[in-house]
Formats: structure tokens, sequence, C-alpha cells
């Protein structure tokens, strides 16, 4: 009787089991940053229908935005997301680490250390630009007003915090306290910290508040073009930073959703000759050259430093001026 | 060339001056404004970042809620959540007829009963209830339940099984003091695991388990062989989403148990159960003396088989269900199969107030009679009866003492005050075929109040 009752109840489980399994749908869940709403709208819709073409599976997206340093936060407190695109790697790493749930190389996963894109930071000023902004150092001039986001939740303001400092430094006589006294008198003129690169946007696009928006170029690239040329200038400044968003799978989330194959293929994608047009469509650097090539009057030429060669990279940078008690506490609490 | 006067040039000069100064002016009062209006704009834009981060943190924090349905503290996102109910009985029984004292006329806490539910990452529940009703303490559920579809749960632990439609109805629903007579042979709870499910859009619910085995009406903790049962139920509501339409409440299905019991005379009851009145006196129970010599214990297969139907239909509520169980039994070393049966019908009639259903009524007025609210009124009836097999007399039960048919018939009123209040009231009246040395075992008539406080 036991063994039967056994076999039976065993039989049971797996019929219903298989039942469970045998679906033509999935559902991914990309955590992402503020600004890329627009990219990955047009992205996860091109992407479905080259997926469900290839391998008769429908994919449904969830999209969640927010300031990249708080989407990370939001993942290792166990918001299930199968693919994460963030802003900068530190928040990844943050989530290798503190998580575990991918491991610590990810970055060697994809190429171009995961980056499928890259960006950098101009500046957004009011159509005609009255108060005549054309570099770093105007933005600590008394009396501009300067909008950023707050570092210590967006990943966007880090670059921003970074592109300032590396500006500081690269001028001649330039060092570490000049680079310091740069930026805090730049902080000196920040009315509002959002905490995400979007709030800043609406800050300063909608709001009508400050002289100069520190933004990503694909951010600025889009207000002007959905509010029209007629209302804003883009100024480059003389040097940037160049600023590599990295994505990864979420190996753990996505192994107990059986969703790591689409996830890979999802992320994959991104490289493709589809994928980079996608990109450059909403103003993100794409890394394939040849498409870079086509969309050249939208990018133009800057001088760009990475993070790499001016900080050390993100694992030095991160606790240094953002960590508790760091750099920027230290500006904005003096302020 | 005329000369300028001298007043005309100090006047041309002087207006010069003063245009100069108003420019100055206004380009200062516009500045001015300009100012004024970015740090409103600041100050308006500071209070809508701080009323979303607010909103964040709310949307955030746990919520503690109280309600009819009890007491609990639940994650912003749902995924986690402790939820506090549970119930008292405060009963009155009164024996009308028991010259042959069958009963004690008391009141007691028939239940006292806290419900603690929880649920970890969205799918995982666990569920704890001990009964510390008349004055003892039994743990009636405690179980692990995955929810990783509608239609596949997984259960582990100690439940009801599957199988009586009454016995699956909460405590807090019947619609009587009492079960019914065919509540007698069915399990009770017992421990095991179970996948269950709803199809269909709930229009058909199974439930499989595997489980130790437990005697009629019994509650197990473990068990004394290493047989297992199992136990089956499939029920139909094929009219469920169909608003409207007048079989929408009809429910049907079968359920079923198979297994071995074998039962020692130092068990008490031996692996078998004896059935019990509405007014939970025993009138039937097989041979037990607590020796090998003269006991009848449970010595092998134990079926059960229970068709079942419900209904409700406005103010009218019918619950039907038949049970027959067929136990291997030994005296002595002699094996025999006594079947048992018992079926009961129950009707059930909303005088006002709120229409029955299998979770009993919810009034649509609480009771407060100053704001024109009486709660819900129910009239119930419902007849029962319970046969034992003429295989059990006389040599595995004393058929001078124990009955082999009742017969109850019960009328009761329930007065919903509102979700969580009831008052109940009902009669039972309980006839025999024999149970007595000569002719018939004396009727139980029992009068039955309870005052029943759940959330």
């Amino acid at each position: 009787m036991l063994k039967r009752s056994m076999i039976l109840t065993v039989g049971f489980l797996a019929a219903a089991g298989s039942v469970a399994t045998a679906q033509r749908a999935v559902t991914l869940l990309n955590v992402s940053y503020d600004p890329t709403r627009e990219l990955y709208q047009e992205y996860n819709t091109a992407f479905a229908a080259y997926y469900k073409q290839k391998t008769g599976v429908t994919v449904n997206f969830q999209q969640s935005h927010g300031g990249s340093g708080k989407q990370a936060r939001s993942v290792i407190d166990g918001l299930e997301a199968d693919v994460v695109t963030l802003a900068l790697a530190y928040d990844i790493d943050a989530i290798a680490q503190n998580a575990r749930l991918l491991p610590a190389n990810w970055q060697t996963r994809l190429p171009d250390n995961s980056s499928p894109y890259t960006s950098t930071i101009v500046f957004l000023v009011r159509k005609g630009n009255p108060k005549h902004i054309r570099d770093w150092n105007d933005l600590a001039r008394p009396g501009i007003s300067v909008i950023t986001p707050n570092p210590k939740t967006s990943g966007g303001a880090r670059w921003n915090f970074l592109a300032a400092w590396g500006y500081a430094l690269r001028q001649p006589g330039g060092n570490e306290a000049r680079a310091r006294d740069l930026v805090t008198r730049i902080y000196k003129n920040v009315p509002v910290l959002d905490a995400g690169a979007r709030g800043s946007t609406t800050t300063f696009v909608q709001r009508g508040i400050g002289d100069v928006l520190i933004a990503w170029e694909n951010e600025a690239l889009l207000a002007v073009k959905e509010l029209g040329p007629d209302k804003f200038d883009i100024v480059m400044p003389s040097v940037s930073i160049l600023a590599e968003p990295p994505v990864a799978v979420v190996d753990k989330n996505a192994g107990r959703h059986h969703t790591t194959e689409v996830a890979q293929e999802y992320l994959r994608y991104l490289y493709t000759d589809a994928g980079q047009d996608i990109i450059a469509r909403n103003y993100y650097r794409p890394r394939n050259q040849a498409i870079a090539a086509r969309y050249a009057n939208i990018f133009p030429k800057m001088t760009l430093f990475t993070i790499d060669e001016v900080f050390g990279g993100w694992s030095k940078a991160q606790p240094l001026y953002f960590g508790d008690g760091g750099i920027f506490d230290q500006i904005y609490q003096g302020r | 060339m005329r000369k300028i006067p001298g007043v005309l040039l100090v006047v041309v000069i002087a207006s010069a001056v003063a245009a100069q100064h108003l420019v100055a002016q206004d380009d200062s009062t516009t500045a001015r404004i300009e100012r004024l209006e970015q740090q409103i704009r600041i100050n308006d834009r500071l209070r809508e970042i701080w009323q979303d981060s607010v909103a964040t943190v709310l949307k955030a924090a746990p919520v503690i809620s109280a309600s009819r349905d009890g007491f609990s503290i639940r994650s912003a996102d749902n995924a986690f959540s402790l939820r506090i109910k549970g119930y008292v009985h405060s009963d009155g029984r009164y024996f009308l007829s028991d010259s042959l004292k069958p009963g004690t006329t008391q009141f007691l806490l028939r239940r006292v009963r806290p419900i603690f539910e929880a649920t970890v990452f969205k799918i995982y529940d666990v569920r704890i209830m001990p009964d510390f009703g008349a004055g003892t303490t039994v743990l009636q559920d405690a179980y692990i339940e995955a929810r990783f579809a509608p239609g596949f749960r997984v259960r582990s632990g100690k439940y009801k099984p599957p199988v009586g439609l009454e016995r699956l109805q909460s405590a807090t629903d019947i619609v009587f003091a009492e079960r019914g007579l065919p509540t007698n042979l069915v399990p009770n709870r017992d421990v095991g695991f179970q996948v269950a499910g709803d199809l269909f859009q709930g229009r058909v619910s199974y439930a499989a388990a595997l489980m130790n085995g437990v005697p009629d009406v019994s509650l197990g903790d473990g068990d004394n062989n290493d047989d297992k049962d199992l136990a089956g139920r499939i029920f139909f509501t094929p009219f469920r989403n169909s608003t409207g339409n007048l079989l929408q409440n009809l429910g049907f299905g079968v359920s079923g148990t198979l297994g071995n019991q074998v039962g020692t005379p130092t068990t008490t009851g031996a692996g078998l159960a004896g059935y019990r009145t509405a007014g939970q006196a025993t009138f039937f129970a097989f041979r037990n003396n607590n020796a090998l010599n003269g006991t009848t214990i449970a010595d092998g297969r134990i079926t059960r088989v229970s068709p079942q139907a419900n209904y409700y239909a406005g103010r009218f509520g019918f619950m039907g269900e038949y049970v027959k169980t067929k136990h291997r039994v030994s005296l002595n070393g002699v094996v025999e199969t006594i079947p048992v049966e018992a079926w009961q019908v129950v009707g059930t009639f909303g005088l006002f107030g709120g229409s029955p259903s299998f979770r009993g009524i919810n009034p649509k007025k609480a009771f407060d009679p100053k704001a024109g609210g009486w709660g819900a009124l129910e009239l119930a009836v419902r007849y029962g009866r319970l046969t034992v097999g003429d295989e059990a007399f006389p040599v595995y039960a004393d058929s001078t003492t124990q009955a082999r048919q009742a017969s109850g018939l019960g009328i009761g009123f329930n007065w919903y005050l509102n979700r969580n209040v009831k008052l109940v009231t009902s009669y039972e009246q309980t006839k025999f075929k024999g149970g007595a040395a000569t002719g018939n075992r004396e009727k139980e008539s029992v009068l039955f109040s309870r005052v029943q406080f759940s959330f």
C-alpha cells in the first residue's frame, strides 16, 4: 500500500509539474537607471519581436527605473531583477558583492566590459546661453544656478561630479586641492538635489529652475528633441568623462525564474546592428563604429577621459568620493 | 550755429541721468523679481521632492491593518505578512430527556482557537492553530503550504484531510453547534502532505494527500504502522463564473480514502473510533477491554467514499453528503469487514439580513438598532442517519449497549450580529435502533446555545 501510494503521488506530482512548466511566455524584469526609459521601451519591443520569431516564445517586460544606486539597493534588498542595466559598474559590483546574485567577474561576460553603449556629460542651458556658460569653471561662478542630482543615489550624478573633478585636475596647475575647491563652489550653486537624473531634468526643463543642467548627453539631446531647439542649447565642455553604463544578467534571479537563456540573449542583442541602431537613435553612443559613423552628426567628437585613467576605477573612486563621510558628504554638508 | 541755452542743457543732462537711473532701477526690479520667482520655484520643487520621498517611504513601509478578517502586518509589496486570527465558542448544552444520563447539561468552552498565519516570499504560507477548548490543548492545524500556481499548491503538516464536506467547512461557518452524523466517519486532522489546486478558473478543485491515516473522526500526530493512507477529493462548481445563473453556486463532488490501519489493545480505541451524537454522547463503540483478548482492533484495509454536494441560491442553501466506510477489524483473531454508512441533508433559509453560503452569512447590516441594522437571521434544518453494519453485532460490538443506528433531526436559528459575532440556538433530537438490553437506547434531546466570536 505504501509503495503504491508513493508511486501514485510521485506520478501525480510529475504530471502537475509538467503542466506548470509547459509555458510559451516569459517575463523579464529589467532594473535600469533613470534616463533609459525611452531606450528600453523601444529596445524591448524590438527584442520581443526578434525572440518570438526566433523561438516562438513571447517575452513580456517589466521595467523599473530610478537612481542607479537606489536601484542597485533595491535588487540587493530583494527586487527580483532578471537583468540590470545600470549607470555604472560599481552599482552592479555592489549587487555581486552584497547579495551574491551574480559572479564577481560579471563584467567579462560581454564585450566592451559589458557596456554596449557609452555616453558623456554635457551642459543643457537656456536658449541663447544667457549666462555664457562654456566650461566647468563657469558653473562655479557666483550667481549661477546649477542643477544636478544627488551622487548618493544617482549614477549620473556621480559621473557629473567626477567629470568636474577630472576637468580641474587636467587644468594647468591642477591638483586635488584645486579640484576640491572647484567642485565645492559648483555644489554651492546647486539649489535642488534630485534623487535621479530624470528628476533633475524635470527640475530644469519643466519647473524652469536653474541656469544649467549637468546632464547625460542622451538626456540633453532628448530634452532638446522633445521640447524644441528654440528653448535649450547644449554646451559641450572642453573636456568630459567617458561614461560606460554596464549591463548584466542577475544569475540567481534569472535561474529561479527560468529566464537565464532569454536574459542572456536580451543583453547580447544589444550588441547586434539592430540593437546598436536603437541605441544610437536614443542618443546613446553605440560601440559599433559603423553605426556610430551613421550618427556622427549627433555625437560630436569630444575630449573624454575615463574613470580608470583619472581615478583608478570605480572601486577606488566610490568609497573616496561617495562613501559615507566621503568627499561629497564633506563638501555638501559644509555648504 | 545757435548756442543751446544753458538751462536747456541742464534739463537735457538731468533727464538723461534720470532716464539712466530709471533703466537701472527697472533692471534691478526685473532681476529681483526673477530671483524671487526662482526662489519660489525652488521651494515648490523642494516640496515636491520631499513629498515624493515621503510617498516612497510610505510605499515601502509595512502596512498594519485591523479588520473583520483579523489583524495583520504585511510588507508593502505583500511578499511578507503575519496575520493573527482566532475564534471562541462559548456553548451551553441542555439535555432535555436524559433519564439515563447520556450527557451532562453544562456550559463549556467548546473551542478556543487562536490562529497564526504567515506568508514569506509571496507564496509560502504557514498556519498554526491550537485549540484550548474544554480545558485541553490540542494542536489542530500546523502546516506549511507553497502556492506555486492556482492549480498547484503543495502542503505539508497537520491539517484536515480532503474528505468530509462539513468537516472541510470552518467551525465558524457550520450552521449547527455540532457537525452532523456523517462527520463521524471521516478523518478530522492528520499529518502528511497534499497537492491541491483550482483548475479551469476555479470550476474544478482537486486535492490528493498522502497521510499517516487516522481512525474515523480522529486527529493524529503520528502513526503506529508503516502503511500510509491516500485521500483524494474532486469537487466541481461548473457555473461559478456565470453571474446571474441560478446554478452559479452549485457544487458537487466525491472524495475518499484508501489505507490500512492496525490497532492494538493498548492503543486508545484500538485503531477504531466510537460514534457520537450531536450532544457528543457515544452511541456506538467496538468492544474494548484494554486487553488483547476481548478488544476489537483495526486489522487492515479501511476505505471511505463520500459523494457530496451543496447549493446556494438567494435565501436558500442546501448541503448534503453521504459517507460509506468499510473497516477490516478482528477480535481474538477472527476477522470481519464492517460497513458503516451515514448521510445528512441540511437546509438553510435566510430570514433576513443576508444570504446563506458555504461560508455562512455575511450580514448586509451589522446589528445596530439605532442605525436600523439587525444583522442577519438564518433558519437551519437537518436530518441525518448513521447505520453500523449488522456484521458488527454481536461479536465485535455489544448489541445490548451499542446502538446500530442513530437518526438525528435538528432545527436551529443563527443570528449573525455581524461578520464576527454569531449567536447559535439549535435543538437536536436523536433516535436510536438498538443500544439497550431490551429495545432501543433512549432518544437524546439536546438544546444548544453558542456565542461565537471570530476575527
